[in-house]
């Protein structure tokens, strides 16, 4: 295979887990779910470190100004940075932790104090409250033989 | 170099600046009270150099060498240089363009303003007069302002005008006259306002100092004018380095070879005696200027208005201010720039003018007035006028003639205004002299005094007022029939030639026979003015003393414990000022021997200004002009024993001469219905029945209808004259103040609120705005904090990304 097409290759997964992660990290709001993200960044660019340290230490006797790591350079680089990543995962947990502790939730949302005082909170659009009309059960032209319905069940349909 | 006249000319101004810095700065805590020792201290002192430097001067007058005793007397003491830039102008060679009548050198000047003091007659007399007039009205201030809580400050302005009066009357220099000139504004100002928290003294000062500045606008254009034409402010030759010794500046005079240029002052006695003045329009203007700053300064019309109301300040100030200095520091500019105007007769014509329509007008108004102070203040102008018509005459006789009547005038007025300020003390403040009466038992001294300044004023033989009014009429007189002399030489019908002959040299050379003419009609008028002003000045002097010390004897309330007779503080002053009024005329003429003679006049005449040039060819050999003499007393005669007629009973409004000149009972006259009254009068009963009975009553009823038709075309006229009759017009200022109000103060109101809106609105508005840009820009980036941390993660990332795309475009690139 050619080396350049086999970074290609290697770039564009890591490229692609690298978008999908922080797409994820904008739009979520559950922090754990963002800090999954957060370590999908990484492993992205974990994977073009590993194209990359491969690609470039294959010729390492052409380049110039060479790192006097040989052809592993980039998988070093990826194991000290998986070790890098645990830990940080552990202090970002247990940032969640406290998060959680003190708002009941997991929503990143909920802080948003740190806003200017002039501008309004952002708040969830909010689900309508039931009314009156949505406990209408909907009217269905009588056919056939009317069915026998289990009087327990009608008093435990919660929704239609 | 008389180094006596050094010390005394140096003294003067700096004894009272003395005085003045020691009461501004020990006054208020520590001298109180007795705030008007060190003045009074300084000012004696200065009267007492003053009378040394005017006994020097006389000296050195008489033991001048014969062959500069055509020059003039004058001593030049420079004090320190103010100003000097080397090189700032260069005179071209032809000395057409620039400066015509400068040096007569080309090349390089410097700009340089020396503080030079000058004796000479003219300033000697003037400090004499102003330093003891000073001294006395300060005695007089010690007791009228005893008690007053701003003591300290009236004495420490006091000092300071003395010093800047006296500065004015010795500087050397037109620049330093002009900055002395504004120091006596101000000190007027801060005088006529002393008690500032009443409205209208402070409304009076700003009066002053405005209507003041006016005259100063007119007086700076023509400092420049002076410039520009002869190169130099100075009045004395010095040299190049500011040298003023005689002796060096003679010896470059007498062109041997030197390496310093003479630069002749406006007034040296270089240029007097070689008559190098511009002529023709470019010196009416400079004179007409100078005469329009002399206006603002002495009061005289147009710019007249301030001085009545200046009589808000306190009684001092307006004897020491408004009678004896200040005003007639225009009438010594005038005096002093005599070469200036001999250049230009056609100014000398309106300085006459100005004063003769002055004095006229002020005396018609002063017969009206109610408030003592405002009398003698119309009197002043009308006094003034009447120095103005004097030296307008141009004559060696009107400048000594206009100088003389300023010297008594500073007494009698002084004394006048100090008697006023006497009762008005003794009155609680009241100064209308309809609401008391008959104070000559009360007050016998202020009653003597205020005679013999009255009858001096009014100018009684043998008073002072009556020598120096005689000379002022000798002199339009003597004027008009020099011009009939002239006119009589040129068209040959003098008695004793038979043909024309051509015209004698002199200032009057320059005319034509028609300019001549008019000339002359102008000072015959000026002069049958000046005599009925006489009159005037005669009856509203009397009216005023008979209306205040005869008549029943009525003290308003607001007198309380005051009435009664002033300290002997304040009558000392009043009795030395009476002496000099009474002995100061007779003196001079008996002093010089004759009738006609006059030692001020030989004094005056030893000034350079006065000594040589175009005016010394108008010196004529005193004589006593009996008619004008005679005329004059006789007018005064008229004008005392009429007022004395109609006031003296206590009568305290003329009525008859009230509805003959306010037009009372012309109203009557709009109404037809006289008509029909007058045809039941007997006799025109009968003659119309007389006519109708023979079928001629048809001219009854013409003339009926006639009469008719003349009462209804006098209806408009009778109806103006209701509100302008002569009464009015008088009583009311002519309405001059009315007038500028509405020409002057309201446009520039206007001006100022429109000034003040576009100041407030859109200059400061800019710079409001250019302060809310900030504050816009940050509301525009305030959204940007939302709190919110995927926001911020969006912002970090299209930041990198701006990055990662700038990073691309320069590697392509």
């Amino acid at each position: 295979m050619n080396e350049v097409s086999l970074l290609y290759n290697y770039l564009l997964v890591g490229g692609l887990l690298f978008v999908l992660g922080m797409i994820g990290f904008l739009v979520r709001r559950n922090m754990i779910v963002m800090f999954l993200c957060t370590e999908l960044m990484l492993q992205g660019v974990s994977l073009s470190l590993i194209g990359f340290g491969r690609y470039h230490g294959s010729l390492a006797e052409s380049v110039a100004s060479k790192i006097q790591t040989g052809p592993w350079g980039g998988q070093m680089l990826v194991i000290f940075i998986i070790a890098v990543a645990a830990c940080e995962a552990g202090i970002a947990m247990a940032l969640v932790l406290m998060l959680y502790r003190q708002s009941g939730t997991l929503d990143a949302a909920f802080w948003q104090d740190l806003r200017e005082e002039t501008l309004p909170a952002f708040v969830d659009r909010e689900v309508p409250e039931e009314q009156q009309v949505d406990r209408v059960w909907p009217r269905l032209t009588p056919a056939g033989v009317e069915p026998a319905i289990d009087p327990d069940e009608l008093l435990h349909r919660p929704r239609v | 170099m008389n180094e006596r006249i050094t010390y005394c000319l140096t003294l003067i101004p700096v004894l009272p600046l003395l005085a003045a810095v020691i009461v501004a700065v020990l006054g208020p805590k520590l001298l109180r009270a007795h705030s008007h020792i060190p003045v009074i201290l300084g000012l004696a002192g200065a009267c007492v150099c003053s009378m040394i430097l005017v006994v020097e001067v006389l000296h050195e007058q008489a033991s001048l060498p014969t062959d500069r005793q055509h020059a003039g007397f004058e001593q030049i003491v420079t004090l320190w240089t103010w100003a000097n830039v080397p090189s700032a102008y260069n005179l071209p060679s032809d000395g057409v363009t620039l400066a015509p009548h400068a040096d007569r050198d080309a090349g390089w000047r410097d700009f340089r303003i020396d503080i030079s003091l000058r004796a000479d007659a003219l300033t000697a007399m003037m400090l004499g007069m102003v330093t003891f007039v000073a001294t006395l009205v300060a005695v007089f201030a010690a007791g009228y302002m005893e008690g007053d809580r701003g003591y300290w400050r009236f004495f420490a302005y006091i000092g300071l005008f003395v010093f800047s009066m006296t500065m004015l009357v010795s500087v050397s220099n037109f620049l330093l006259l002009f900055v002395f000139w504004e120091a006596v504004g101000v000190c007027s100002y801060l005088l006529i306002g002393f008690w500032y928290e009443k409205p209208e003294a402070a409304a009076a000062g700003k009066k002053a100092f405005l209507v003041n500045r006016v005259g100063d606008f007119a007086f700076t254009i023509a400092m420049f004018l002076i410039w520009c034409t002869y190169g130099t402010l100075n009045y004395h030759d010095s040299l190049a380095d500011g040298t003023t010794d005689p002796e060096r500046v003679a010896a470059v005079t007498a062109d041997s070879p030197s390496e310093q240029k003479l630069i002749r002052g406006v007034l040296g006695q270089d240029r007097i005696l070689a008559s190098d003045y511009a002529t023709g329009w470019l010196a009416t203007t400079i004179c007409l200027l100078l005469l329009l700053g002399a206006c603002g300064k002495s009061a005289q019309f147009p710019l007249h208005v301030w001085l009545p109301d200046a009589m808000e300040g306190p009684t001092p100030v307006s004897a020491l201010i408004h009678a004896a200095t200040m005003v007639t520091a225009g009438v010594y500019m005038v005096a002093r720039c005599t070469p200036l105007f001999a250049a230009s007769p056609t100014a000398q014509l309106v300085v006459a003018v100005t004063g003769g329509f002055t004095a006229l007008l002020a005396g018609l108004i002063a017969l009206t007035q109610f408030d003592l102070k405002r009398i003698l203040a119309y009197s002043t102008i009308s006094q003034l006028g009447y120095m103005f018509l004097a030296l307008g005459a141009g004559t060696v006789l009107g400048v000594t003639g206009g100088m003389f009547h300023l010297f008594t005038h500073a007494f009698f007025k002084a004394l006048l205004f100090l008697g006023a300020g006497s009762v008005m003390h003794a009155m609680g403040g009241v100064i209308d002299i309809r609401q008391f009466g008959g104070l000559r038992r009360l007050m016998p001294w202020t009653h003597a005094t205020f005679l013999i300044g009255c009858l001096a004023l009014a100018g009684v033989f043998p008073l002072a007022g009556f020598w120096s009014k005689d000379t002022v009429l000798a002199a339009v007189h003597d004027k008009a029939h020099a011009i009939q002399h002239e006119l009589d030489h040129r068209t040959g019908s003098h008695p004793g030639h038979a043909d024309a002959e051509p015209s004698e040299p002199g200032p009057l050379a320059a005319w034509s026979s028609q300019q001549l003419t008019t000339a002359r009609s102008i000072y015959n008028v000026l002069y049958y003015g000046a005599i009925f002003t006489a009159f005037l000045t005669a009856f509203y002097t009397f009216r005023a003393f008979c209306l205040t010390f005869y008549g029943e004897e009525r003290i308003p309330d607001q007198a309380g414990h005051h009435a009664h007779e002033s300290p002997p503080l304040m009558v000392a002053p009043l009795a030395v000022l009476a002496i000099c009024s009474i002995f100061v005329g007779l003196a001079f003429v008996a002093w010089s021997g004759s009738w006609g003679g006059n030692i001020l006049a030989t004094y005056l005449q030893g000034a350079p200004s006065l000594a040589a040039g175009a005016v010394a060819a108008t010196k004529a050999p005193p004589e006593f002009h009996l008619q004008i003499a005679g005329i004059s007393t006789l007018v005064t005669l008229a004008g005392i024993l009429s007022a004395m007629f109609l006031y003296m009973g206590g009568a305290k409004e003329a009525t008859v001469l009230k509805q003959l000149f306010d037009f009372q009972g012309t109203q009557q006259l709009t109404d037809p219905q006289w008509i029909v009254e007058l045809g039941q009068i007997p006799w025109i009963d009968a003659t119309t029945r007389f006519l109708r009975s023979v079928y001629l009553g048809w001219v009854v009823t013409l003339v009926g209808y006639a009469l008719g038709a003349l009462s209804l075309v006098l209806t408009i006229p009778l109806l103006i004259g209701q509100f302008l009759s002569p009464y009015k017009l008088s009583r009311n200022k002519f309405y001059f103040d009315e007038i500028y109000t509405g020409l002057v103060v309201w446009p520039l109101r206007i001006l100022a609120s429109i000034c003040y809106w576009l100041d407030r609105w859109i200059v400061d508005g800019l710079v409001n705005a250019a302060g809310m840009v900030p504050g816009v820009i940050g509301s525009l980036m305030r959204p940007l904090q939302m709190g919110l941390v995927q926001f911020y993660a969006l912002a970090m990332i299209l930041g990198a990304l701006v990055l990662v795309a700038a990073r691309l475009i320069w590697a392509a690139g």
